[in-house]
């Protein structure tokens, strides 16, 4: 009987810390976002990209972020896995992995004129074959800043 | 930049299509309310099954499962004492009061070394009462109604139905839920509830059975219901302990005996 006091109290307990944490995240990221509102412009998907002006320095700039899910997260997405649907909880973890990501290879580029030719990759850092995995979201984005003389 | 531009990227960055707005709390209620109406026709179903079968079968099944079951239980047995010859007589009377139980197992009774006041049958009809019980209670219209009680456990084939029920439900949720754990967990939560609740239903039914059988052989449950009044003041645990229980709550037994009749 003490189990399923014992898994409402784990739920419970990460319920709040997890919605805290993740409202804190969301209030930093807007932060830096409007900080960074001037900065670098990406440009996404350009494979040429041509300037008249003198280049100073091409550099390649990268941002990572590895975000979790909590336990709360977890379950319910393991129960919508059996009804099927909109996996909301992930999509937070998800959303808040890509701007970090973004956001922190913008930083890197301080300074620059540009970032071109910017991709977003998801990537695995679980060995996948393993049963006991540790679900969490990984994006990795990079592109060239380019800094005009 | 113009301000326009400026205006609709600081809106965009409030807010954000990507997120979905629900509540995550909400969501998680929602999902095991569902999880939970499926599983209870599930039990539904699965009562109705053990319930139809169970009733019908003959005595000679019943016995061969119970002993397939209860190959391993042997208690070890003790010289016979007044305790046990008393014990005998008051079963030999019950037995002879319900057809159920005649031509069934020959209810050997022990007595275990352990200070709680309890009593027990297994599923092969092996009655034990323990020394507690034994010391703490002389009366013999009280032993008769634990008696009856264990008995009519065995009568209605309680451990039978049980069993049958927690089978098909189990066998039918594995195929379901097969390599999610978090469902699987959830449904161990739900069925152990279930499970309990069940067994509270088990336990009011022997205690009805166990009533008439005491106002059959001595026209009154006085010694029943002080016996009762003697447990529940010895009970610390608060009254809504009782949902996380296999047994109602003692006032409730109570409650319930003094209505019966």
């Amino acid at each position: 009987m003490g189990d399923i006091l014992f898994i409402l109290l784990i739920l419970g307990i990460t319920f709040f810390t997890g919605s805290i944490i993740e409202k804190r995240h969301f209030d930093n990221i807007k932060k830096r976002e409007i900080a960074l509102f001037r900065q670098p412009i990406i440009n996404f998907g350009a494979k040429t990209w041509n300037t008249n002006r003198k280049i100073k320095k091409i550099e390649l700039v990268t941002g990572e972020a590895v975000i979790s899910g909590d336990y709360f997260k977890n379950f319910v997405a393991g129960l919508k896995n059996f009804f099927g649907g909109r996996l909301t909880t992930f999509e937070s973890v998800l959303d808040r992995g890509r701007r970090e990501a973004i956001l922190r290879m913008r930083e890197k580029a301080r300074g620059a004129n540009f970032i071109v030719n910017t991709r977003i990759e998801s990537i695995m850092l679980n060995d996948t074959y393993m049963q006991e995995t540790v679900p969490q979201c990984a994006i990795i984005a990079y592109g060239t800043a380019i800094t005009y003389e | 930049m113009n301000k326009n531009l400026e205006e609709k990227y600081l809106k965009n960055i409030e807010d954000n299509v990507n997120v979905g707005q629900s509540n995550a709390g909400i969501e998680f209620i929602i999902l095991i309310a569902g999880i939970s109406a499926i599983f209870g026709l599930l039990y539904i179903f699965a009562d109705a099954i053990g319930v139809f079968f169970i009733d019908r079968m003959s005595n000679e099944t019943q016995m061969k499962i119970e002993n397939a079951f209860s190959l391993g239980i042997k208690p070890k047995t003790y010289a016979k004492n007044n305790n046990i010859i008393k014990l005998e007589n008051i079963r030999n009377k019950i037995v002879s009061l319900d057809k159920n139980l005649q031509g069934k197992s020959k209810f050997p009774i022990y007595i275990v070394s352990d200070k709680n006041i309890n009593a027990f049958i297994t599923p092969n009809g092996q009655i034990f009462f323990t020394k507690g019980i034994m010391a703490e209670v002389k009366d013999e219209e009280v032993l008769t109604f634990v008696m009856a009680h264990e008995l009519g456990h065995y009568a209605h084939r309680d451990h039978l139905k049980s069993m049958s029920r927690q089978i098909i439900v189990s066998v039918i949720s594995t195929i379901f839920t097969s390599g999610n754990n978090d469902i699987s967990l959830t449904l161990d939560s739900i069925s152990d509830l279930n499970g309990l609740t069940y067994s509270r239903k088990q336990e009011r039914e022997a205690d009805r059975y166990a009533n008439r059988v005491v106002y059959k052989l001595y026209g009154r449950n006085t010694g029943a219901v002080e016996f009762f009044k003697l447990l529940q003041k010895k009970e610390k645990a608060p009254e809504f302990l009782q949902y996380f229980s296999t047994h109602p709550s003692t006032s409730q037994r109570l409650e319930l005996i003094q209505q019966e009749r």
